[in-house]
């Protein structure tokens, strides 16, 4: 244990992640390995030798690689060998594949089987004669087909043994076919055309790299094996890095693939790096986490990328100048080299430039993440899944199943068609997007887990194409119009033209320029949706695709935040509008004992996070005039929040409550005023005073400055508690306001996310457990913090990662700090570490009770007092994270999968109901905003307890003998503020206090979920056990009757636990 | 919608005179329950049970109808048009049809798996609800329910033996100001009498508690003065410059220039670091709190083990 006292935590992290990932070495195990590989090697001692192999065995993959000349006379392979991770004891679980390399027997191949895919056909169906016997193995389960890093052309075999071990579950044996010394290097020249159908019809036949390089492979994989082996074995600390990277590129599913890296890649690159050829950068006094930092510096920075890694060979020290040509060569052909100089041969040639932008990218905000994350970013390094759908902004899948298009040349020339349509596709959408994009990434996984090979190669289209695309910046991904070649360049002119069709236009623009030019016309409200108009339409063009195939992850979820008809997000404009003239009226005022120094909005709908911003209401105007009301007229109005700051006075009264009484006052001259000068209409409430302006209605707030300027001395901090609660909710809210406004500025999708979050943390009935502020945070957070990705630039990627961070953050034992301008110094930093540690004292006693669960701190509330103080509690937030996790894999699942399409976007905002003790239906009629219900409500199990009417005192739209009166009448007709549900929940409480827990959606719900209070019940649970009151259908009937006219039904699914 | 649905009401009530108006509102309830199952045919029979059924609620709610009668009466004189009447005859029927399979299972004692069939069709056309599959506990309380709704039945039958109805029926509210709906929106309006009363009532309640405190301070000067003291009153000659409480000169002077005085005044305490013996103990305590800080990692490591949070997949 002592070693512990000195290690870093990051240093004790990475060993217990390496505890979890390591294969043990177990006799149970090595004996499971040896077992399985005996049982393969009996099984293909069984096949006679010399039998008679023909394209029979599978003729349509034959066929389908354009293979002739296939026959030959089986032979037994003549060496078995384990290679791969399991030999240089670096397997990273849960992946537990074991390579076994079975060398091919030279009898079986003629010298020029190098030729037209011959050897492919035989390496194939000597795999099929292998996998014939195999089957008939008992100590074998099953055998299925895969592929050498997804190259249809090359199966390998998978047998997973019959004996299953519970520490190395899914562990298979992967039969990889070798071709050692089958052939001449020379005629597998880079340079060399070895594929006839590409030669009939050019006269200089066209060079196949891909195709050689794909025999080449073959032919040295054991050497490379070997010499893997030979730096890694004895060296623990070099192969614990290379587990390390192996983890840290799983999570990265756009990097560890097939056309960037792989296991055995790193591996190479690593030995590089090791060696006298990589300059010794990683040496033998290194630990894990140097080595593994040291190979990422490497793949982000270094220079050497652009001439290539060659490994030098001893007997060779000058390089000749055939070899230079060579290697040239080499760059021209592929974007990334790594050759052993004797091999001739590239090793990463599957590499694409692509693939490895996207692999350095990664690298270098891994180091980042390395440098200012805290504990070093162990949790962004290793724990953070980064997939599609979260690193991408845009994710589009293509269905290409049964389009004959992509292989209408042939399955397989230089490269196989699924390699040239995503070049395809990836050129298109380069061209396309131009500036748009700064990452573009394509890529068709060919499944082939339960497929048969053996009927051929048009089985490989399954899986969708996956396209992923980050946004450069938002100015130019929602930019309108796009400008191309000037017209005087006719050649170019032209080809803008044939590339985009009739959507190119000319134009002229301010400057004078006459150029060819793209217009992409949408509302500001829709810009997100223009690259979605731009991928598809060329798609659509250049590809014979039809509309149904293609589909663009963008606007899926814009349905939530529908008002009516449509995204009322439109009016913000006109809001903003309104509130510039209504505060400079406001200062304008003269008749006031005090003038209004500062106005500040404070409703979310100010600064673009509210889920439904009110729309200009016909009624709340100045004028007196009654305007035409259309049939569908709300007779509810949401007030906006405004906070007022007046002059310093002495004369204000001393005690909470005259204060408050005085503001009142104050407001209530303040409305006269406006009243008086400009016709504003006023109404008010002992605590509210509500102003109609340009269709809205202001509510108008005073923060009273002695409050805040007691707040602001930071040493007399015992004095804060004498500022009235309210002055410093004001404050706070304030404060919260003008940081998420500033914020929101920088960061334009920062809004829809949030305005998402919000509908779904809603929908999901936890209106009462997560307040609107608390959503704006934490989707700050994933601004402020980004890391390990960058800034989210499209709404779904925000709101996913929003439900990521809901479910996987360690609120436990982290506090989420939300710097917003970087003010936070680090004393203020340690305060609030003290603060949280503070809260989580009574952590190891019950881990139930700890407040708050969850901790967010910001510059303007240092111990998170402000929104998550009381709620969510430790019970509320599981449940939260328990849903956020679930809504997180559906989201991931509904972008990745083409296949189940039993699931609906829809459903990320559908609660389940049978999650609750009761279930309280209301009056869907009888909400105030009917038309943001999502869905409606039923329910089909549990007791139905009891139903109501709906009453005819309320009406959410303003009846026809309303519309005819005059409009002072009308007028009162409005309802500001009125909201029936919380109305309806504030009586409940009061009522029922400690009875039950209620769970609902503000946003405009027709379901109130009901929870039993658990721990009350027991406390009174005996002198209370006989009372009729406490049954809880009488419960229920009561609670029925606080609704009157607006509960439609209710249904108990459970009672109190704690009866009888 | 909501209109359309009262207009229908209208209808039956001018033609039926005798049936109570809590039917009217059962009917006008169910109505979308009827409009979803359009198809669902019934006999006569139980239509005329539930009638008689529902007579034994009537009485009082008779002398309702009339109040509402008054309040929609501009609705139903743009109701002329009488040419619907045979459908709302149509539409009734099966309101009544409906109900009456609401109230069967009390009426016969069938038990709970004849109103669990009823709910079924209730929303057998309605798209299966899939939910986010947040599955916490729906496989037992499915069954824990259905227990529990035959101790129900039960229950409520020893406890309302008289009442036929096991679904409590809850009154719209509108003739009843106490609860509900009709409470809420006269809370509303009581609250806002207008500006003039309000400030009256604010003008009442300083000048009351002005007099308040006054009496407050010459109780307290009394009772200074009886000890043989003689209070010393600061009189209200002078404008108040300086908070009574933080000494903060407020009004005339500018909030930000006393900020940036107190800011500029040199702070009297010696420097934390002066004294040799205070960067002793500084050091000592930041070992202290870096021992401790370790010992909680450690600690924290240990629950993260115990949590798998250390593998990857």
């Amino acid at each position: 244990m002592d070693s512990d006292t000195i290690m870093e935590p990051m240093d004790l992290k990475v060993r217990e992640l390496l505890k979890e990932v390591q294969l043990d070495y177990s006799s149970a195990t090595t004996k499971l390995v040896d077992d399985t590989v005996s049982a393969i090697k009996q099984a293909i001692d069984t096949i006679p030798e010399d039998l008679k192999v023909t394209a029979d065995f599978a003729p349509q993959f034959v066929r389908d690689i354009g293979a002739d000349k296939v026959e030959f006379n089986f032979k037994k392979p003549k060496l078995f060998e384990i290679g791969g991770s399991y030999s240089i004891r670096c397997v990273a679980k849960p992946d537990v594949d074991i390579d076994l390399f079975v060398r091919l027997p030279k009898e079986c191949f003629h010298e020029k089987d190098y030729l037209n895919h011959r050897y492919h056909a035989k390496r194939f169906l000597y795999l099929c004669i292998i996998k014939k016997y195999l089957n008939s193995s008992s100590f074998i389960r099953k055998v299925e087909w895969s592929t050498l890093q997804n190259e249809a052309r090359k199966p390998v075999l998978v047998v997973y043994p019959a004996m299953e071990l519970a520490e190395v579950p899914g562990l298979s044996v992967r039969i990889i076919p070798t071709a050692t010394s089958l052939f001449s290097i020379l005629k597998l020249n880079l340079k060399r055309n070895n594929v006839c159908s590409l030669k009939q019809d050019e006269s200089t036949p066209q060079a196949t790299p891909k195709y050689n390089s794909s025999i080449l492979e073959d032919m040295f994989l054991e050497d490379n094996a070997e010499f893997v082996k030979r730096t890694f074995l004895g060296w623990k600390e070099l192969g614990e890095a290379l587990i390390l990277l192996k983890v840290w590129a799983r999570q990265r599913s756009s990097i560890y693939a097939y056309d960037c890296l792989n296991g055995f890649l790193i591996s190479v690159i690593m030995s590089y790096l090791a060696t006298d050829s990589g300059r010794n950068l990683i040496n033998n006094s290194m630990k894990p986490m140097q080595i593994f930092r040291v190979t990422l510096d490497f793949i982000a920075t270094s220079k050497l990328w652009n001439t290539g890694l060659y490994f030098k060979s001893q007997s060779l020290l000058n390089i000749s100048k055939e070899e230079l040509l060579e290697r040239k060569q080499y760059l021209r052909l592929f974007p990334v080299v790594i050759s052993e100089s004797l091999a001739h041969f590239n090793l990463a040639f599957r590499i694409t430039g692509g693939g490895f932008l996207e692999l350095q990218d990664e690298a270098v905000l891994t180091l980042s993440c390395i440098g200012k994350c805290k504990d070093g970013g162990f949790e962004e390094l290793f724990m953070t899944k980064i997939d599609y759908p979260a690193k991408y902004d845009y994710c589009m899948r293509l269905n290409l199943k049964g389009n004959s298009d992509v292989y209408a040349l042939g399955f397989c020339l230089d490269e196989e068609c699924w390699r040239s349509f995503e070049q395809k596709v990836h050129f298109l959408l380069c061209q396309g997007l131009s500036d748009r994009a700064k990452f573009i990434r394509v890529s068709w996984k060919n499944a082939t887990s339960e497929c048969n090979v053996e009927n051929g190669l048009s089985i490989f289209d399954r899986e969708p194409l996956l396209i992923g695309i980050s946004v450069s910046s938002l100015e130019k991904a929602f930019r309108v119009v796009d400008v191309g070649p000037n017209a005087e360049h006719k050649d170019e002119a032209l080809k803008f033209r044939k590339f985009w069709g009739e959507k190119a236009e000319l134009r002229r623009f301010k400057d004078g320029m006459i150029a060819e030019s793209t217009v992409w016309e949408s509302k500001q409200w829709e810009r997100h949706t223009i690259i979605k108009r731009i991928t598809e339409y060329l798609l659509l063009r250049h590809l014979s695709l039809s509309e149904r195939n293609i589909v663009h992850i963008v606007d899926q979820l814009d349905f939530s935040l529908v008002n009516g008809v449509g995204d009322s997000i439109s009016f913000s404009g006109s809001l903003l509008e309104a509130f510039e003239v209504l505060s400079k009226r406001l200062h304008l005022l003269k008749d006031i004992p005090l003038k209004v120094s500062s106005v500040q909005p404070l409703d979310s709908a100010f600064r673009f996070t509210s889920v439904f911003p009110p729309e200009p209401h016909p009624l709340a105007n100045e004028k007196s005039a009654v305007p035409r009301l259309n049939k569908l007229t709300s007779t509810c109005i949401q007030p906006l929040e405004v906070m007022i700051q007046l002059e310093g006075s002495g004369n204000w009264p001393m005690d909470d409550v005259a204060i408050e009484k005085t503001k009142s006052a104050f407001l209530l001259r303040i409305g006269e005023s406006l009243q008086n000068n400009w016709g504003m209409i006023c109404t008010a409430t002992e605590e509210n005073v509500d102003v109609f302006m340009s269709g809205y209605a202001f509510r108008l707030r005073i923060l009273h400055e002695r409050g805040l300027s007691l707040l602001n001395r930071q040493n007399g901090s015992n004095q804060l508690k004498h500022i009235s609660s309210v002055d410093k909710e004001l404050f706070t809210r304030g404060q919260h306001s003008s940081m998420i406004n500033g914020l929101q500025g920088c960061y334009p999708i920062y809004g829809p996310v949030v305005r998402l979050a919000k509908r779904w943390v809603a929908s999901h009935l936890f209106s009462a457990c997560l307040v609107e502020e608390a959503v704006e945070l934490l989707v700050a957070y994933l601004f402020l913090k980004p890391l390990p990705f960058y800034v989210p630039c499209s709404r779904i990627s925000g709101f996913l990662r929003f439900l990521r961070l809901l479910s996987e953050y360690d609120w436990n034992f982290s506090a989420l700090v939300v710097d917003i301008n970087s003010d936070l110094s680090p004393s203020d930093e340690k305060e609030i570490n003290e603060n949280f540690t503070s809260s989580r004292k009574g952590y190891e006693e019950n881990a139930q009770n700890v407040n708050p669960a969850m901790f967010l701190a910001t510059a303007y509330d240092k111990a998170s007092e402000a929104w998550t103080r009381f709620s969510p509690n430790s019970s509320e937030l599981r449940r939260l994270v328990a849903y956020a996790r679930s809504s997180a894999n559906l989201l991931t699942k509904l972008i990745l999968g083409g296949q189940i399409d039993s699931y609906k976007w829809e459903c990320l905002f559908r609660t389940p109901l049978n999650n609750y003790d009761a279930v309280i239906l209301l009056h869907r009629e009888k909400m105030p905003y009917p038309q943001r219900l999502l869905f409606p409500s039923e329910m089909n199990q549990g007791k139905h307890v009891a139903q109501g009417n709906a009453s005819k005192a309320f009406h959410p739209f303003l009846l026809p003998e309303h519309m005819k009166g005059n409009s002072p009448d009308l007028k009162d007709t409005l309802l500001v503020d009125f909201d029936p549900l919380r109305c309806f929940i504030g009586d409940l409480e009061a009522k029922f206090p400690n009875a039950f827990k209620l769970w609902y959606d503000s946003l405009g719900g027709d379901a109130i979920g009901m929870m039993w209070e658990r721990s009350s019940s027991k406390k009174r649970g005996r002198s209370e056990e006989n009372e009729e009151e406490k049954d809880p259908v009488n419960v229920l009937k009561a609670v029925g009757e606080v609704g009157k006219g607006f509960v439609r039904s209710i249904y108990l699914l459970k009672s109190p636990r704690l009866r009888n | 919608m909501g209109n359309d649905m009262e207009v229908k009401k209208k209808k039956k009530k001018q033609k039926l005179n005798c049936r109570s108006s809590k039917l009217l509102e059962i009917g006008e309830n169910v109505d979308k329950v009827v409009q979803e199952n359009k198809e669902n045919k019934s006999s006569g029979k139980k239509k005329r049970k539930r009638e008689k059924g529902n007579q034994v609620h009537a009485g009082e709610a008779v002398k309702f109808s009339i109040e509402e009668d008054k309040s929609n009466e501009g609705e139903r004189k743009r109701q002329k048009n009488k040419s619907s009447r045979k459908k709302n005859r149509k539409n009734e029927e099966k309101n009544r049809v409906v109900l009456g399979k609401v109230d069967r299972p009390e009426e016969e004692v069938a038990g709970p798996g004849q109103s669990k069939t009823q709910s079924k069709t209730e929303n057998s056309n309605r798209p299966e609800e899939t939910s986010v599959a947040v599955d916490m506990r729906t496989s037992k309380s499915k069954k824990a329910a259905k227990n529990k709704e035959e101790k129900f039945t039960k229950s409520s039958k020893k406890q309302v033996e008289n009442e036929p109805d096991e679904v409590y029926h809850i009154s719209s509210g509108d003739e009843d100001c106490s609860k509900g709906m009709k409470k809420w929106i006269m809370e509303y309006h009581q609250s806002r009498p207008g500006l003039k009363i309000l400030q009256q009532r604010i003008d009442e309640f300083i000048t009351a508690h002005e007099a308040e405190e006054e009496q407050a301070r010459k109780e307290r000067e009394a009772r200074a003065s009886e000890g043989g003291w003689t209070v010393v009153v600061h009189h209200k000659g002078r404008k108040k410059t300086t908070d009574s409480e933080s000494g903060i000169a407020v009004g005339s002077v500018a909030q930000a220039a006393v900020m940036d005085k107190m800011g500029k005044k040199k702070s009297k305490e010696i420097g934390l670091n002066f004294y040799r013996f205070q960067r002793r103990e500084a050091q000592r305590n930041e070992l202290m709190m870096l021992q401790s800080k370790f010992e909680q990692d450690k600690k924290r490591i240990q629950q993260l083990r115990a949590a798998r949070k250390f593998r990857p997949y």
